[in-house]
Formats: structure tokens, C-alpha cells, sequence
């Protein structure tokens, strides 16, 4: 493989200028990982380098290897080069692996060479995978992380020289994301190009290379990784590394009062798979506990049986008495998922405010306090950024004075920067009233920032 | 073939088989209580179906009451109702007084036969239209399979078949309107059931093809390096199967109801049509018999689609 | 209601069509007052100013008919949707709630029916008092419960099963308000659109029993059956069969383009 150059890319919608002209070279071996929040413009990027952008939307400026060269222009001339030389691995596996397909054929098909080779070579790729169990297994009957290195194996079989990774870590836990760090940089290894593209600042240093930091679709920073990511010289570049909860400044946390919930021997399971088994738990009042595990350990189970949401199979919780039953309230990962869809955010919380018999007045100085404009009322909750319905969710549940907030993962969809924001708000509240916090995370960093005890398993 | 498991076709068949014996439940309970609201007297009319009306007398009704039970409570005459069912006894016609089950048998094929043309009808004309629909959204086929199936939408059965009774038949004389003989009776209600059939099945080819060809897996395996033909072929047909075949069950009650509608339209004597007749006859024991058949095939016709699902898809049928 | 300016076209044109259909059935028979009336004299009879369809094999007026008609069907129809909605929707929200051996056994009973195609329980009942109002009502309504029940109940699993009805829950609402803010603005857009399916079904259905000589019987104006009874004079009177075709079809056409044209079902 040798260097590609990219002169010029840029994505337009009619005149509209969606990705400004930009300048790169790949060079075999080395990483190019762009980096930025979401909405910056840069999945363009990959489509516009494949030629698979949305109907609607044009892209400019050249591709170049040696003396070769293809306009951005006209899609389809790379055509011929997927599979061979250009190959994209898929921003969500799970639903780019054909349903009805067994994994060994579907990674087979992106085999480039003489056809009866095809089964071998895919066999010994996804051995070398670890998916050697998995190869008669239907996708439905993958794990995410597993879905992920089986759409590796697929898009890298026919040997492209130019690797595009769309968000590749997107919904996939620490454990999952480390192998795919692993296994983009094998990639690199065997003296391929590779481009990603990613929000995760934590996969662009395990990448290193070069890295280029985008902003609202124009580039703000580019250079090697090491400087770029230790000394960025950019105050957006700065912003977004500051925004990582590893380089958070340290939360004091209030002290613990009385208990305030006993669980004894909690036990849960879904069919033959165990969640826990016998696992104790105390919070205390004002207190700030994580819950820390894999995907699919069963946090959220967790925290659900606490608040009476779930039945544990075995074990019991106790709550100190004089409390209301609304004393126990939850934050949900997904806010979209946790108002009414179709009852304007003003009725929903002029609702609580009557069920709880608070003044108009508490709502108004809380949205000030969140910094929340009062118009966003009148909206949907479709209709309002994540962070945004994230604070207002909060809103809600102080409204009615609790004891303990349940957060379950509740700021793992939104953007590092919004992340920050809006986890210190929540924080800032809750010592506020002193209600406990219960965090689900998967993210060790955050949850060392933010609570005062982390419980695992 | 794929994943046939035992446990999923034990699920499949026991899940229509437990449906087939509550339908059974269910029409025998509504033609009994049709009994119950005939107007007149049942073993008259029962005596006059055996004997004909020129012979029933007082004592002949009465015997007739006697050895069928009719004078007892109304939950015993059920219990017996069922029971009778239960031993797979259909009884008599009250009108030609012969036996139920080999009437309705006699119909069967000729309401197979129409069913099955149709269907071939339906298919030839909706897959490929389809088909080209899907590909090509917006385009010339697309516009048409929609304006047809629009068109279809606002046109009962019925209408349909008497508009094309009126142009081939009357109007062009090219064909007979009614009767069954020969092999041209069966051009008129065939194309009136299968043409209606063709409009939706066009539209669900349509949307299984476009579903499928903007999936990711579709778009993935086009940039895995698979040419167009072999990317529809390895992922398209199956993918686009497991979907139409998964309507292709909603859309049997259209097959039945139109089969009832048709029959009688043209007096194509099939199961419909003698459904139709006794309902104007208010022949019970034949109405139960034709209901009976028809909800039978009914079921397991989509026994047939959901184990064509569970050939073609490994996640099997969806919980309903 | 949404602005008649940004509607798609087929959308006005159903309005359109929808308000002349139902104008002729509310005050078509005001203006031509008796369906039944025979003027023997008056058989066949062209049309004229004060009767625009003239008269029929009995010399009865066309228009007074075929308004009679218009009304029946519409009323009919109306009466066994709502009927059906009612039941399937309520029965359909109580087995998502309770769950359970509820669910099961409502389960159990909407399978069987839908075993049934909707035809064939609505012949049963035109069997048990032919030509009656009430049976055929019944028989409609029966045939179309389950649809409501399967769909609501189906829905209504996903809404209550998520976040955002627990996130209620836990804030202290009580069933009441789930059912307010939760269940009812999902439900409500789908069932207005079954329930113009369903109009569709039931108009269909009669007119199809009407057609075939076991639904209303005459003298009663029905569309089917006056279509069959005005076929022999086709050839003398063509107006006699195309009149009510014509009703039907616009009603069936504004019920059908009411809805998005893209709904396969």
C-alpha cells in the first residue's frame, strides 16, 4: 500500500457548505483519526471518500495514489475499489450483518481473491478473531463486541488498503472498545491506511498517529497525536480534552448522614443467565455511590430492585421509614425515552408541580439556576437537544424533594463537553437538597469524579 | 434452509392447532345459537330435510325431537352440539338432506382450484412489479403498482368482477360469465380475485425490496466489494422473502373472504358458494360445515406461511 | 385540525369527497323523502328536474333511494366502528395492563376469531335473522373487535413497558394520568386510522351481503341490493346500477385516500 493522498474534500447540500475543503495524506501505517462532537460534520467525511453520501448531497475534490487519481464528484468510479482498496467498517455491526446470514459465509463474500479460497481464508481470519465458536452463529446470537469484530473480519478480508471506522466504539462498552483499539491497530500493523472517525479522545490516543479536531465542518487543529492531544493549541481542542473526566479538577462530596436503604442478598437472574448473586448494598443519606460492571452485568437490574421498579429472585430492601414513596427517583440513560412523546415539556412539568403542590415560582427559579431558557416549554421532548432534556428530566425529579436519585448511565449518549456540564449540575442540585446518588457508569473515570464510592463486580 | 429447530415447529404447530380448536369452539357455538333463533320449529325442518316437506307430519317431527334431543335444556342440546362435533359428525343438509361432510368435500376442489389460480395470478403479476417498484422508487412501475393499488382499494370485489363480467363477457363475449365446465369458467373469477390480490401484494414486494435494499446489511455487503446481482442474490431475495412472507399471512383472510365474494359472484360452486346458499337457506348444518372448512384452511394456510418463515428466517416468526 | 392549505392533495380530495357523500345521506332524504313509495305508473321513468336519477323498476325515486342508502351504510358502518373500537380498544388496554391469565385468556379468544375471516362471522349472523338491522349490526361489530384488541394491545405493551410511563409512576401519577398522557395520544392517531379502514370494511361488507342476497332484504334501500335488483334493466337503465357504484366507489375512494396512500394493509 502506498501513501493516498485527499485533496480538497468537501460536502455540499445544494449551495450550503456542510464540510469545508480539507487536505490529507494517509500514509501506510500510521493513524488519521478525526476527532469531534457529533453534528461537526465528520461521517461526511468517510461517505464522501467511499462515495456513499445521502442523495442530496454533493461532495468535491480529488482522491490520489501514485499517479491515479479519482474526482470526489462522481461516485460511482470507486466503485471498483471497494472491497479491494477501499473498505468502511459499519457505524452500527449489529444491523450490518445480514439477519438471515450465517457469519461465516457473510465474511467469506469479502474475500477479493480465487473464489475457493474464500472459506479458508475467512475461517483462519476469524479464528485469529477469537470467533472461532461463532462462525455458524447467526447474528442475533452475537454480543455487540462480537457483532464488531465480525464486521472487522467482513470489511477486512478483501485486503483494502484504506480502512474508514465511522464512530467504530459507538455503544460498545470499555471492555469491547479495548479490542477494538487492539484491532485497529493490527490493522495498521500489517501496513494498511487507516481513517477514523470518532468522539472517543480515549480510542484517538490508543490510535496515535495524527489527529484532527473538527469543528461545525470546518478543521480546527491537525497534527501529530502526541501534541495534539497533550498540548493542544486550540481553546476548542483544550475544551474537548478538558471535558474527559480524567482530567476533571476533583469534586468535593458532602459527608454521609444516617442509612437511608438496606439491600440484603440481592439475587437476579433472566432465565438460566445470572445477573448477581447475593450482592449487600447500603447508601446513606447525601451519600454518592457507583455501580461499575461490564454491559450486561445487570447495574441497571440493580438499581431498579432498589427502587422497587424490579423483583429480585432473592434478598430484600429496606428504606427508613417516614419517607413518601416519591422520595426514591430515577434519571434514565435515554431523556427522549423518559417524558410522554407527544405532551409539551410545559405540561409535563406543570403536571408534577400540581401532583406536588409546589409553586410556579420553584420550577422557574430551578430552570434559571440550570440555565434553561423557559421558552424550551413550549417544545416536545423530541424537539430539545439531549443535554438539555437531560437537565430538565432532573428538574422534574427535584421538583419533588428525593432521598435518592437513581442516575442509570445518564449522561453516556450526550458529547464529552455536555457530559461535564451536565453531571456538575446534577451534583450541584443534589447537594443542594442533600439527596443521595446512586450512578450506574461504565466509565471508571467518571464514576472516581463523581461519587465518593464505587462498587463492582 | 436454515434453522428448523424442533422447538420452533413444535411452537408453530401447536400454537395453530390450539387456534384451529378455538375457531372450531367458536363457529359452533354462533351456529348454535343460530338454531336457537331460527324462527319455527327445528325438527320440522329437520323432519321436511329428511323426508322432504311433501312427507313431514306432526308425528314425524316429533319423532325427530324425540331422538335428537330437542326437547331437552338448551346447555345439554350444546353439550350434545359439541359433542356430535367432537366425534367429527357435520349432520345433514337441511335442504338436499345429504350428508354434510361429503358435500362440502365436493365443493373443496373447486374452491382450491380458484384459490390456487388466483394466488399463481396475484404472484405473476404483484412480484414482478414489485419488484420493479422496489428498485426503482418513484419510477414508472412504482406509480403504477400505487395508482393500481389505490384504484383496487376503492374497488370492492364485487364491482371489480362485475365490471370485467360486463367487458369480457357481455360486452366482448369472449368468455362464459358463470358456471364451471370447462377451463374458460374459471378465467372470470380467477382474474377477479387474483387481479385484486395483485395490487397489495405488488405493494408489499415493494416495501420488502426498498426496506432491504436501504438496510445497512444491503449497503454493507455493496461495500464489502459484492457486485449489485450478487449482493440482491445473497442478501436480497432472502431478506426480501422473510417479509413478504410474513404479510403474505394478513393478507390470506383477503384470499378467503374474496374466495366467499367470487364464488358467489360467477356461481363458481365452491365451499363460498354453498356457504352463500345456505346462508340464504338458512341451512345451519351445511353453514357450520362450509365455516368450519373454510377457517380450517384458513389456519392451516398460515401454518404453512409461519413454517416458511421459520425455513427461510432464524429468527423465526415474530410473537404475534 | 391541520390546515386544509398544507394537506397532500389526495387528502383534500377525500375531504371533498367525504363531504358530498355525506351530505347526500343528510340531506338527500330530506329533500326525497320516501325510499319506498311505488308509482307503478311511473316505471323506469327518465330523469327529470325534480327527480335527477328518475325512477326505478317500481317507479320508486332513484334519488330518494340511493340517499336512503348513502345514509344507511354510513350509519351502519359508523355505529359497529365505534362499537368495535370501544370493546376491542378497552379490552385491548386492559389485557396490556393486567397481564397475566387476562391476557392469556383474551388472547386465546382474539387468536380464534382472527382464524375467522371477518366475512364469514358477519354471513353467520345475516343467517340468524336475515334482513335484520340489529344482526347485522352485531355481526359487523364482532368481526371487527379483534383488529382494535390485537393493535391496542400491542401498543399499549410498548407504552407501558417504557421509561417514560415508570419515570410517572415513580413521580406519583396514578393510572389515570398514564392512560391521559401516555396511552391516550399514542392510541388515538391509529385508532382514527383503523377506524377509517374500518368504516371501509363494514360499508363493503353490507353492500357485499346486500350484492349476493343475504344482507338487508327488500324492500329496504341498500346499495348492493339495489344493484342486483337493477341489473336485468341494465341495458334500458344503466343509471339504476351506476348510481349506487358510484356512491360506493367515492365513498370507498375518500375513505381510502384519508389515509397515507403508502399503508399496505
Amino acid at each position: 500500500m502506498s501513501t493516498l493522498h485527499l485533496g480538497g474534500v468537501a460536502v455540499y447540500q445544494q449551495q450550503h457548505c456542510l464540510l469545508q475543503p480539507l487536505d490529507l495524506t494517509l500514509y501506510p501505517g500510521e493513524a488519521l483519526t478525526v476527532l469531534g462532537e457529533s453534528g461537526s460534520g465528520k461521517s461526511l467525511l468517510a461517505h464522501a471518500i467511499m462515495g456513499t453520501l445521502p442523495t442530496g448531497l454533493r461532495a468535491s475534490g480529488e482522491l490520489r495514489q501514485g499517479s491515479q487519481a479519482w474526482p470526489l464528484a462522481d461516485a460511482a468510479n470507486r466503485r471498483a475499489l471497494w472491497g479491494a482498496q477501499l473498505a468502511i467498517l459499519p457505524q452500527e455491526p449489529a444491523t450490518a450483518l445480514d439477519p438471515t446470514m450465517r457469519v461465516l459465509p457473510q465474511v467469506a463474500e469479502g474475500w477479493r481473491g480465487a473464489a475457493n479460497q474464500a472459506h479458508a481464508q475467512a475461517h483462519s481470519l476469524l479464528g485469529s478473531l477469537g470467533l472461532h465458536a461463532a462462525q455458524r452463529h447467526y447474528p442475533h446470537q452475537l454480543s455487540g463486541g462480537m457483532a464488531q469484530r465480525v464486521a472487522f473480519a467482513a470489511a477486512t478480508l478483501g485486503g483494502a488498503g484504506l480502512l474508514l471506522a465511522d464512530e467504530p466504539s459507538k455503544g460498545l462498552d470499555s471492555q469491547a472498545c479495548a479490542t477494538l483499539a487492539q484491532l485497529l491497530q493490527q490493522h495498521l500493523a500489517s501496513g494498511q491506511c487507516l481513517l477514523t472517525i470518532t468522539h472517543d479522545i480515549a480510542l484517538a490516543r490508543a490510535l496515535g498517529g495524527q489527529v484532527l479536531v473538527m469543528r461545525g465542518g470546518e478543521v480546527v487543529e491537525h497534527g501529530p497525536a502526541s501534541q495534539v492531544l497533550q498540548q493542544p493549541r486550540h481553546t476548542y481542542t483544550q475544551q474537548l480534552l478538558a471535558a474527559e473526566p480524567q482530567a476533571w479538577p476533583a469534586i468535593a462530596h458532602p459527608a454521609a448522614g444516617d442509612w437511608l436503604l438496606q439491600g440484603r442478598g440481592l439475587s437476579k437472574a433472566y432465565g438460566s443467565q445470572t445477573l448477581f448473586r447475593n450482592v449487600d448494598i447500603d447508601i446513606a443519606a447525601g451519600e454518592r455511590v457507583a455501580l461499575l460492571a461490564h454491559s450486561g452485568a445487570g447495574k441497571s437490574t440493580l438499581g431498579n430492585i432498589l427502587l422497587g421498579l424490579t423483583r429480585a429472585d432473592h434478598g430484600s430492601v429496606r428504606y427508613r421509614d417516614g419517607l413518601p414513596r416519591t422520595a426514591w427517583q430515577k434519571l434514565y440513560q435515554d431523556p427522549v425515552q423518559a417524558f410522554a412523546p407527544h405532551i409539551s415539556l410545559h405540561t409535563a412539568l406543570h403536571d408534577v408541580l400540581q401532583r406536588c403542590g409546589q409553586p410556579l415560582a420553584s420550577l422557574e427559579t430551578l430552570l434559571h439556576r440550570l440555565r434553561l431558557s423557559p421558552d424550551l416549554l413550549a417544545r416536545k421532548p423530541s424537539q430539545v437537544s439531549g443535554g438539555e432534556l437531560q437537565r430538565l428530566a432532573l428538574i422534574r425529579t427535584l421538583l419533588l424533594q428525593p432521598a435518592l436519585l437513581f442516575a442509570d448511565e445518564p449522561t453516556s449518549r450526550l458529547d464529552p463537553l455536555t457530559q461535564q456540564d451536565t453531571l456538575h449540575c446534577l451534583l450541584d442540585e443534589l447537594a443542594r437538597i442533600g439527596c443521595a446518588l446512586l450512578l450506574v457508569t461504565h466509565d471508571h473515570a467518571l464514576a472516581g469524579k463523581a461519587t465518593s464510592r464505587q462498587l463492582r463486580w | 434452509m436454515a434453522a428448523l429447530t424442533q422447538h420452533g415447529l413444535a411452537r408453530v404447530l401447536g400454537q395453530r392447532l390450539l387456534q384451529a380448536l378455538v375457531v372450531s369452539l367458536l363457529v359452533a357455538t354462533l351456529c348454535f345459537v343460530l338454531v336457537q333463533q331460527l324462527p319455527g320449529d327445528m325438527a320440522f325442518r329437520i323432519a321436511a330435510g329428511r323426508y322432504g316437506y311433501d312427507y313431514v307430519d306432526a308425528a314425524a317431527a316429533e319423532a325427530v325431537r324425540q331422538e335428537l334431543g330437542l326437547a331437552r335444556p338448551a346447555w345439554q342440546q350444546f353439550a350434545g352440539w359439541l359433542q356430535q362435533l367432537g366425534q367429527g359428525q357435520l349432520g345433514q343438509s337441511l335442504v338436499t338432506g345429504g350428508a354434510v361432510l361429503d358435500e362440502v368435500r365436493h365443493h373443496l376442489g373447486a374452491t382450491l382450484q380458484l384459490a390456487a389460480a388466483s394466488v399463481v395470478l396475484a404472484l405473476g403479476l404483484g412480484l414482478p412489479l414489485g419488484l420493479a417498484s422496489g428498485l426503482r422508487p418513484g419510477g414508472w412501475a412504482d406509480r403504477l403498482t400505487l395508482l393500481w393499488s389505490v384504484v383496487l382499494r376503492t374497488l370492492p370485489p364485487f364491482l371489480l368482477g362485475l365490471m370485467l363480467m360486463l367487458g369480457l363477457s357481455v360486452q366482448l363475449g369472449w368468455v362464459p360469465a358463470a358456471g364451471h365446465g370447462d377451463s374458460g369458467n374459471l378465467l372470470l373469477p380467477a382474474l377477479t380475485l387474483g387481479l385484486g390480490l395483485s395490487g397489495l401484494t405488488a405493494r408489499i414486494v415493494r416495501d420488502s425490496v426498498l426496506a432491504v435494499v436501504q438496510s445497512d446489511y444491503y449497503r454493507f455487503a455493496l461495500t464489502k466489494g459484492l457486485s449489485p446481482w450478487r449482493a440482491f442474490w445473497r442478501h436480497g431475495l432472502r431478506n426480501i422473502g422473510v417479509t413478504v412472507v410474513a404479510y403474505a399471512g394478513v393478507q390470506l383472510i383477503l384470499l378467503i373472504e374474496g374466495v366467499v365474494v367470487v364464488e358467489s359472484l360467477f356461481a363458481w360452486p365452491g365451499v363460498g358458494h354453498a356457504l352463500v346458499h345456505a346462508v340464504f337457506w338458512r341451512d345451519v348444518p351445511m353453514i357450520q360445515g362450509c365455516t368450519l372448512l373454510l377457517a380450517w384452511l384458513f389456519v392451516l394456510l398460515n401454518t404453512l406461511t409461519d413454517l416458511l418463515c421459520l425455513a427461510i428466517d432464524p429468527r423465526g416468526p415474530a410473537e404475534p | 385540525m391541520t390546515d386544509l392549505a398544507f394537506l397532500p392533495w389526495h387528502r383534500r380530495l377525500a375531504w371533498l369527497l367525504l363531504a358530498l357523500v355525506l351530505l347526500l345521506a343528510i340531506v338527500g332524504p330530506w329533500l326525497w323523502p320516501d325510499p319506498a313509495r311505488q308509482d307503478l305508473m311511473q316505471f323506469l321513468a327518465s330523469p327529470s328536474l325534480a327527480e335527477p336519477l328518475g325512477r326505478d323498476q317500481l317507479g320508486r325515486s332513484v334519488m330518494a333511494r340511493v340517499a336512503s342508502a348513502t345514509r344507511l351504510s354510513l350509519g351502519l358502518a359508523a355505529l359497529c366502528v365505534l362499537s368495535a373500537a370501544l370493546l376491542g380498544s378497552l379490552l385491548g388496554v386492559l389485557s396490556a395492563w393486567r397481564g397475566g391469565l387476562t391476557d392469556t385468556l383474551l388472547r386465546g379468544v382474539a387468536d380464534g376469531v382472527l382464524a375467522l375471516p371477518g366475512l364469514l362471522i358477519v354471513l353467520i349472523f345475516s343467517a340468524m335473522a336475515k334482513g335484520g338491522f340489529l344482526t347485522l349490526y352485531l355481526g359487523l361489530a364482532l368481526a371487527q373487535w379483534v383488529e382494535y384488541f390485537r393493535m391496542t394491545r400491542a401498543r399499549s405493551r410498548l407504552v407501558l413497558a417504557s421509561p417514560h410511563v415508570e419515570a410517572s409512576r415513580l413521580l406519583g401519577f396514578g393510572p389515570l394520568y398514564i392512560v391521559r398522557r401516555h396511552l391516550w395520544p399514542e392510541l388515538s392517531p391509529m385508532l382514527l386510522t383503523m377506524a377509517s379502514f374500518g368504516m371501509a370494511t363494514a360499508i363493503l361488507a353490507l353492500s357485499t351481503l346486500g350484492y349476493v342476497g343475504v344482507g338487508l332484504q327488500p324492500p329496504a334501500a341498500e346499495l348492493g341490493l339495489m344493484m342486483t335488483e337493477a341489473l336485468p334493466h341494465y341495458s334500458e337503465a344503466p343509471r339504476l346500477v351506476l348510481a349506487p357504484v358510484a356512491v360506493l366507489a367515492l365513498t370507498l375512494a375518500a375513505l381510502v385516500l384519508l389515509r397515507p396512500l403508502e399503508v399496505t394493509r
